[in-house]
């Protein structure tokens, strides 16, 4: 029954289901993971490379982080090549919204900008749409840190913890579990977690969640947006910085019984 | 009188020994009248790269965000920052993109390579670039800097002779100049970091 209604993008099934986007989202289920959890002072993102050999060279490029903007960071799961494009379209997007009005572009706003590109695949121009989900993190002066989950819909939501890509859902329960929600005031993303509970709850989440025994920093990549001296920092992490966290929190890393 | 003296100006940049020194007047004026006596017409535009923009102050101050636009694309893009003589190439296609209906500005650039070396350049309206070893000028008060420097430039000056001889050169440019002056500020880049001083002359 569904043959009939998933050629075309711009269609709508009976049960009122748009099937190419749906096929997209199960294209990034088989995608390299992605997790994004949010923290008082910061954000982690963390993500499992899937394209390994002995023979690619690792150092020089990301597969899954790219920074967007001085002060956003996104983690990507899905189809590289369609993630390129709409990289470089965000980073036109907030240059040309800081040419426009001088200041850095809030987090929302960029988001929703990219959104609004990825919904115009769904709706004309007989395209496809882009197969890809974002987890873009970000800090602006009117909201503070904000970490918001896209997909190929157009859809957006700002979460305190999420995830993206193959064994997303079993991810997400485990984030919330262990994420620590507090009752806090809203600017202050609502909980009294640190970046150093961030780093190890994604390390956690990490080695329950990817297939590999061993965690190593050839399969991960990693990056922080924190404050530094009141202007967003953000940091990719280096092989070797990630071998310090992978070290750092080894008891988590360990595999349990269960 | 012409669309780029309207505001008036004066900017010079000159090579020392693993230095360079780009300085600026503060005047912005609408012909005879002074309207501000702290608009400096040079900005950074990374760590090691200085410009300054003499000319129509409208155009100055809409080229250095398109600048920041294009550096920070840039820099996003290729995961590193850009190099003086590249960054200068981007001035002079962004000007010549303009040929038939140009900018009003003269460009000044002044920078350090990543191998240390020193650079600067200067361009016309249109984008055609001048490297120079010695020095550039800009500005109304650009003949006066250009006799200025030709006398008291020599190669191989420290950064604090470097600074001596550009401040000189500067005040006693802008001096003679009715357009230019109410101020100037010098910036010294070395490997070490900048050096930004005011200098102290006649503010009329």
């Amino acid at each position: 029954m569904a043959r009939r209604y998933d050629s075309r993008t711009t269609i709508f099934s009976p049960e009122g289901r748009l099937y190419q986007v749906e096929y997209a989202m199960e294209a990034i289920s088989h995608a390299g993971t992605v997790i994004g959890i949010l923290s008082k002072d910061g954000i982690v993102l963390a993500a499992e490379r899937q394209a390994t050999s002995a023979l690619l060279e690792q150092s020089l490029g990301s597969e899954k982080i790219y920074e967007m903007n001085d002060n956003v960071v996104a983690g990507v799961a899905g189809l590289t090549a369609d993630a390129n494009i709409l990289i470089n379209q965000s980073r036109m997007i907030a240059q040309r919204y800081l040419l426009r009005y001088g200041s850095p572009i809030p987090v929302e706003q960029l988001v929703r900008r990219l959104c609004d590109l990825k919904q115009g695949y769904t709706q004309f121009g007989g395209l496809r749409p882009f197969g890809v989900s974002f987890l873009c993190a970000g800090w602006d002066s009117a909201f503070g840190f904000q970490l918001y989950q896209s997909d190929p819909a157009g859809n957006y939501s700002s979460w305190k913890a999420a995830c993206i890509g193959e064994n997303s859902g079993n991810a997400q329960s485990i984030l919330k579990q262990e994420y620590k929600d507090d009752e806090g005031d809203e600017r202050a993303a609502g909980t009294s977690m640190e970046m150093d509970d961030a780093m190890r709850l994604a390390c956690l989440v990490l080695s329950k969640t990817i297939d590999t025994a061993k965690l190593t920093s050839e399969k991960l990549e990693f990056a922080t947006i924190t404050l530094k001296g009141g202007k967003p920092h953000i940091d990719v992490l280096s092989s070797a910085e990630i071998d310090g966290v992978l070290k750092k929190y080894e008891a988590v890393l360990k595999p349990s019984d269960s | 009188m012409s669309i780029m003296e309207y505001n008036g100006s004066a900017v010079v940049a000159m090579v020392g020994k693993n230095c360079v020194a780009i300085a600026t007047d503060k005047r912005l004026g609408q012909r005879a009248l002074t309207v501000d006596m702290g608009f400096e017409k040079v900005a950074p535009v990374t760590d090691n790269i200085y410009i300054g923009l003499a000319g129509l102050a409208t155009d100055v101050m809409t080229l250095h965000d398109r600048f920041r636009m294009r550096v920070n694309l840039y820099k996003h893009r290729e995961e590193r920052t850009i190099e003086p003589k590249t960054f200068s190439n981007m001035v002079s296609h962004m000007l010549y993109e303009r040929r038939f209906g140009p900018y009003f500005v003269e460009p000044v650039v002044a920078g350090l390579e990543k191998n240390g070396q020193p650079f600067i350049c200067s361009m016309d309206l249109i984008g055609c670039i001048n490297y120079a070893d010695d020095f550039v000028v800009a500005g109304t008060a650009a003949d006066n800097l250009f006799g200025m420097c030709e006398s008291l430039w020599e190669p191989d000056l420290g950064p604090e002779e470097l600074f001596e001889t550009v401040s000189q050169a500067m005040l006693n440019a802008v001096d003679r100049d009715s357009m230019s002056g109410w101020g100037a500020v010098v910036h010294i880049l070395t490997p070490e970091g900048v050096i930004t001083r005011e200098l102290k002359g006649r503010m009329d």
